[in-house]
C-alpha cells in the first residue's frame, strides 16, 4: 500500500523526500483521511513542480540580497571607518586613507541596495522610498572622493570642487542613513539593535555637524563620536543580516 | 497602511503550523504531525506536512538535517524564525481587532 502511494509521486520528489515519506508512512497504520490527503498531496506534487524552477529562481534572489547586502554593508563600514581614521592621523594629499574610504563608500552603496532588496519583499515602497536618500547622498559622496583625488583642491563646476559635493553626499548619506533605520526598524526584517545604533549614530553627527563649531568643544567630540559610530552602525547592521542568513536552531532533533 | 506579512504562499496554514512547531528546535515529520495534533486539537496528514514542507524548504524558512534511521528532522532557519514571528504578530493584531469588535475583551 506504501509502495503504491509513493509511486503516485513525481520521481523527482521521491528522489528527494521518497525514502523519509516512506518512513513516515509506516510509523502508523494509514487511516481513510492519510490515503486521501496523501493522493491529494502527490496531485499537488505534480502541479507544483511544473512550476518550480521559475519560482525557486525567484526566490533565491532574497537570501542572496541578504548575504550581498550584509557582508558589503559589514566590510563597507569597516573600511570607511579605518579610511577616515586614516585621512585624519595623517592628513597628506597623497596618503591611501582616501581610496581606502572610496572603496567603503561603494561597499556601503552595495550594503544599501542588498539590505533594501531584502527588507522591500515585505515593505516595497517604504523601504525603495528610504532607500533614495542616502543612494543618492552615497553617489555624491564617492563622486566627491574621486574629484578629489584626481583634482585635489581645485574646482571641478564653477567654483564648487569635490570637497562640496563630498560634504553634501556625506549630510544626505547620514539623513537617508536616518530614514533606512527607521525602515529597517520598522520592518522588523532585520535585527531592530543595529538599526538603532545606525540610526542614533547619523542623527548624532548630523546634528552636531552643524552645531560643532558654535557650540564648543563637547559637541566637536560628539560629532567625533557620531561620526565613527555611523560606520559602525553600518557594520553592525551588516554583521546581523549575515548572522540572520544562518539556521537559529542549533539542538538535537525531536 | 497595511502591510502585508511575509509570504507563505499554497498550504499557508499548515505551514504557519509547522513553523511554530520547529520553533522549540528541529523535529523529523512524524514528531511535527504529533506536535501539530497536540497543539490544535486537529491531526495533519502526511500529504498535507510533506506538501508544506517543500515549500518552506523551498523558501529558505525550514532546512533538512542528516536522516536518523530514515527520520530527517528539519530545522527553522534565521529566515525562517523572522517570518513565523511576523505572521504570529499579525494574527495576534487580527484576533485583538475581531475581539474588539465582538465586545468581547482578548484573554
Amino acid at each position: 500500500m506504501i509502495a503504491l502511494l509513493l509511486r503516485l509521486y513525481p520521481a523527482r520528489w521521491r528522489t528527494r523526500y521518497g525514502d523519509e515519506f516512506e518512513a513516515l508512512l509506516g510509523e502508523r497504520p494509514l487511516g481513510p483521511f492519510d490515503v486521501a490527503d496523501v493522493l491529494l498531496g502527490a496531485i499537488d506534487a505534480h502541479l507544483h513542480l511544473r512550476g518550480l524552477g521559475s519560482y525557486s529562481e525567484h526566490r533565491r534572489g532574497f537570501p542572496m540580497s541578504l548575504r550581498l547586502g550584509g557582508v558589503a554593508a559589514t566590510v563597507g563600514g569597516a573600511l570607511w571607518l579605518a579610511g577616515f581614521v586614516w585621512s585624519s592621523l595623517d592628513p597628506a594629499d597623497s596618503d591611501p586613507g582616501g581610496t581606502v574610504a572610496l572603496l567603503g563608500s561603494i561597499a556601503l552603496l552595495i550594503g544599501l541596495a542588498g539590505l533594501s532588496a531584502f527588507q522591500a519583499r515585505t515593505h516595497p515602497t517604504l523601504v525603495w522610498a528610504a532607500f533614495l536618500l542616502p543612494a543618492v547622498g552615497g553617489a555624491v559622496m564617492t563622486f566627491g572622493l574621486v574629484m578629489m583625488a584626481v583634482y585635489p583642491d581645485k574646482p571641478i563646476v564653477g567654483d564648487v570642487s569635490g570637497w562640496f559635493f563630498f560634504i553634501v553626499g556625506l549630510l544626505a548619506t547620514m539623513a537617508g542613513s536616518i530614514l533606512f533605520a527607521i525602515a529597517t526598524w520598522r520592518t522588523g526584517a532585520l535585527p531592530r539593535s543595529g538599526a538603532i545604533l545606525l540610526g542614533i549614530a547619523s542623527a548624532i553627527s548630523l546634528v552636531s555637524f552643524f552645531g560643532s563649531s558654535a557650540l564648543g568643544e563637547w559637541l566637536q567630540a560628539l560629532f567625533i563620536a557620531g561620526f565613527l559610530a555611523f560606520p559602525i552602525g553600518w557594520m553592525v547592521l551588516g554583521l546581523q543580516a549575515i548572522r540572520l542568513d544562518r539556521p537559529v536552531m542549533a539542538t538535537g532533533a525531536a | 497602511m497595511v502591510t502585508p506579512p511575509p509570504e507563505l504562499g499554497r498550504f499557508a496554514e499548515p505551514a504557519l503550523l509547522i513553523l511554530v512547531s520547529l520553533s522549540d528546535g528541529p523535529k523529523h515529520g512524524y514528531a511535527i504531525m504529533a506536535d501539530v495534533e497536540q497543539g490544535t486539537g486537529r491531526p495533519m496528514g502526511p500529504g498535507t506536512l510533506y506538501a508544506a514542507l517543500a515549500r518552506l524548504e523551498e523558501r529558505g524558512f525550514i532546512e533538512a538535517l542528516a536522516p536518523v534511521d530514515r527520520r530527517r528532522p528539519y530545522r527553522l532557519t534565521a529566515l525562517g524564525a523572522t517570518t513565523v514571528a511576523e505572521q504570529l504578530r499579525e494574527l495576534s493584531a487580527f484576533a485583538e481587532l475581531g475581539l474588539r469588535r465582538l465586545g468581547q475583551a482578548p484573554r
